[in-house]
């Protein structure tokens, strides 16, 4: 008799999220709940820092990042789509190396890529303003330190974990499919949005969460691109548990920037077939 | 609309032909998939090109329906050139081998699909889906249902309906019934005959089954590498055959050479006859001496219903013979059969 994998098989997981993601939650949780710039756990209870989260000029970096994290998703699924196409379309050789070069980044630390992208985008002698000045003779003003900068390197960083779940996805229109629509009548524009689009929804929705997770918590690219253009949530979450010594503010933060991703994720992942597409 | 006027297929009355291909070749690299292929389709026929696997009927069917466009040669519809035109552009309709129903849509919607894309309303979609729910003989509690919850017979009719609903001026069949069993092939067969005739519409049908091109179709065309070996109607292609190659692919056949006017395996004299080979259908041989005689000896005896089909061994090696089931021949008896060598079908290659 074929004996399947019992729950045993579940436990060194779960104990390693329950120690290392439950418990922490845990911890934020109460945290969030506590005195103001207090430490002491055993208090009473309070909403103020949710209060204050609403009151204190926190709409800003919520607003900043959640715009981000779309504007991102939405170019990268932009840029992706035909890119997926045309490497499926010519699977081979070539595209494997395609797809190898656009995975090589994701190896090299994320600050150093910043840093480099940086380097192309400085003012003056920048890489960017400095070609366009000495070819054409355009000036240029300042790219980096500004929001297109932020925008720029949340894109570059983030392209990949679009591209590859929607590589999966776009596998997952068979090519009579898109052959029949067009002999009864669809133009290309509506092929995508009737057949293409709705099939390949898997991979474009996984590509999506991926993205927009990460984009909520990135940092860096602002940080090193953005200067003091713009202040993203995960920056004053880092403040208020640095230099403000204010737990329990930086904890409801973060209770409510995962209060918000799990808003967005929850009815997306309940939407998609994950097990068509790992096409069980 | 396609079911409102019955009308005979007979005799088009426009002598425009629906489809005329001229010399169309497609080559895929070095591979001629389709050589120099030319042909006039009549309106209101159903033209079916049989041919085995490989042979290049599916990429012919694929270049008359425009999903792939010709190396060479032209496509003419109505006498209009479309052989450049892309598929969404051409009053034409496809059933795919796959069916390629869309798994994501609901029967309706798969119906209705050739319509939303021309832009046609909600209310005026239905009420045609289910018309042609109605004509393919499902019926309209079919509507809402998920395409992924129909049997085969059930998802064919679906494609038939889905091909039907901009009323095509030419429907085009690739091997959609391959994938059924016997019974709902047949049944099929009957009905596809049956809608082409009562709508009037051109079929160009493709399947790599004589059986299945022989009930349904006007007129037959035979395939081998990639160009049109014959063409005639389904007796004018049994009973004459072009070469030995359509002769063994429409069916069960004894053939046997002719050199210098004699029949070279029987070893017998046949004056009058060119050089060639003489085509012999199993029901050509009876077991009486009324003609060009063959002794030989039944190998084995094979029931098909009304009829038996005995193997022979003859000295022109193993031959075929058909007759009624009364025939009491057994395996391992002697006899003597024969054959009329004048009424014989010679083919020179």
């Amino acid at each position: 008799m074929k004996q399947r994998a019992g729950y045993l098989f579940m436990a060194p997981v779960a104990l390693f999220l329950l120690v290392g993601f439950a418990t922490p939650i845990f911890i934020v949780g109460w945290y969030s709940l506590i005195e103001p710039r207090t430490f002491e756990l055993t208090s009473d209870l309070t909403l103020a820092n949710y209060r204050a989260a609403f009151t204190e000029g926190y709409g800003g970096p919520f607003y900043w990042s959640i715009l981000g994290a779309f504007a991102t998703v939405a170019t990268c699924a932009l840029l992706a789509w035909p890119t997926a196409k045309m490497l499926h379309a010519r699977a081979g050789r070539g595209a494997a190396i395609v797809t190898g070069l656009i995975a090589v980044p994701i190896f090299v630390s994320e600050s150093v890529r910043l840093f480099g992208l940086s380097l192309f985008l400085m003012p003056g002698g920048g890489i960017l303003a400095g070609s366009l000045k000495a070819l054409f003779g355009v000036s240029i003003g300042t790219v980096l330190n500004t929001k297109i900068a932020v925008w720029l390197g949340l894109v570059y960083v983030h392209f990949p974990f679009m591209l590859f779940p929607l590589l999966l996805g776009v596998a997952l229109i068979p090519q009579d499919r898109i052959d029949a629509a067009r002999d009864l009548g669809a133009s290309r524009w509506q092929v995508l949005r009737e057949i293409e689009l709705p099939l390949a929804l898997p991979g474009l929705a996984i590509g999506a969460l991926l993205t927009f997770v990460l984009c909520i918590g990135a940092n860096a690219e602002a940080a090193i691109l953005g200067g003091q253009a713009v202040t993203v949530v995960t920056r004053a979450i880092e403040q208020r548990f640095s230099y403000a010594q204010d737990w329990p503010m930086g904890a409801a933060l973060t209770m409510l920037v995962t209060l918000v991703t799990a808003l967005v994720v929850f009815p997306v992942l309940s939407r998609i077939d994950l097990n068509r597409l790992i096409r069980r | 609309m396609i079911a409102a006027e019955p009308q005979m297929t007979g005799t088009p009355a426009d002598t425009t032909p629906a489809l005329s291909l001229q010399r169309l070749s497609r080559h895929f690299g070095a591979t001629r998939a389709l050589r120099d292929v030319s042909l006039d389709i009549a309106e209101g026929e159903f033209f079916t090109i049989v041919g085995p696997s490989g042979s290049g009927k599916t990429t012919l069917l694929r270049i008359l329906a425009g999903l792939d466009r010709p190396t060479s040669g032209a496509l003419l519809l109505r006498g209009q050139d479309v052989t450049l035109q892309p598929p969404n552009k051409r009053p034409t309709a496809m059933v795919f081998q796959s069916l390629a129903l869309f798994d994501h849509r609901s029967v309706g919607q798969n119906v209705e699909f050739a319509l939303k894309m021309r832009g046609v309303g909600a209310e005026a979609r239905k009420t045609r889906a289910l018309e042609l729910l109605e004509l393919v003989r499902l019926g309209a509690d079919y509507y809402g249902r998920p395409v992924t919850q129909c049997s085969g017979g059930e998802r064919q009719r679906v494609a038939l309906a889905r091909a039907l609903a901009s009323d095509p001026e030419i429907l085009f069949f690739d091997e959609p019934l391959s994938a059924l069993d016997y019974r709902l092939r047949k049944t099929l067969e009957v009905e596809l005959r049956g809608l082409q005739r009562r709508t009037g519409r051109t079929f160009v049908y493709i399947t790599h089954s004589l059986e299945e091109a022989m009930v349904m179709s006007d007129r037959i065309g035979i395939m081998k590498d990639g160009a049109l070996v014959q063409v005639g109607t389904p007796s004018q292609i049994y009973d004459r055959p072009r070469d030995r190659f359509v002769a063994r692919f429409m069916g069960e056949v004894n053939i046997l050479e002719i050199r210098d006017g004699r029949l070279v395996e029987l070893d017998t004299p046949l004056p009058g006859r060119a050089d060639g080979y003489l085509v012999l259908r199993p029901e050509a041989l009876s077991p009486t001496e009324s003609g060009l005689p063959i002794r030989c000896t039944v190998l084995e005896r094979f029931q098909l219903g009304s009829r038996v089909q005995l193997h022979l061994d003859t000295p022109a090696g193993l031959m075929i013979a058909e007759q009624p089931a009364s025939c009491t021949l057994q395996a391992g008896d002697e006899a003597t059969f024969s054959f009329d060598p004048d009424a014989a079908h010679r083919v020179s290659e």
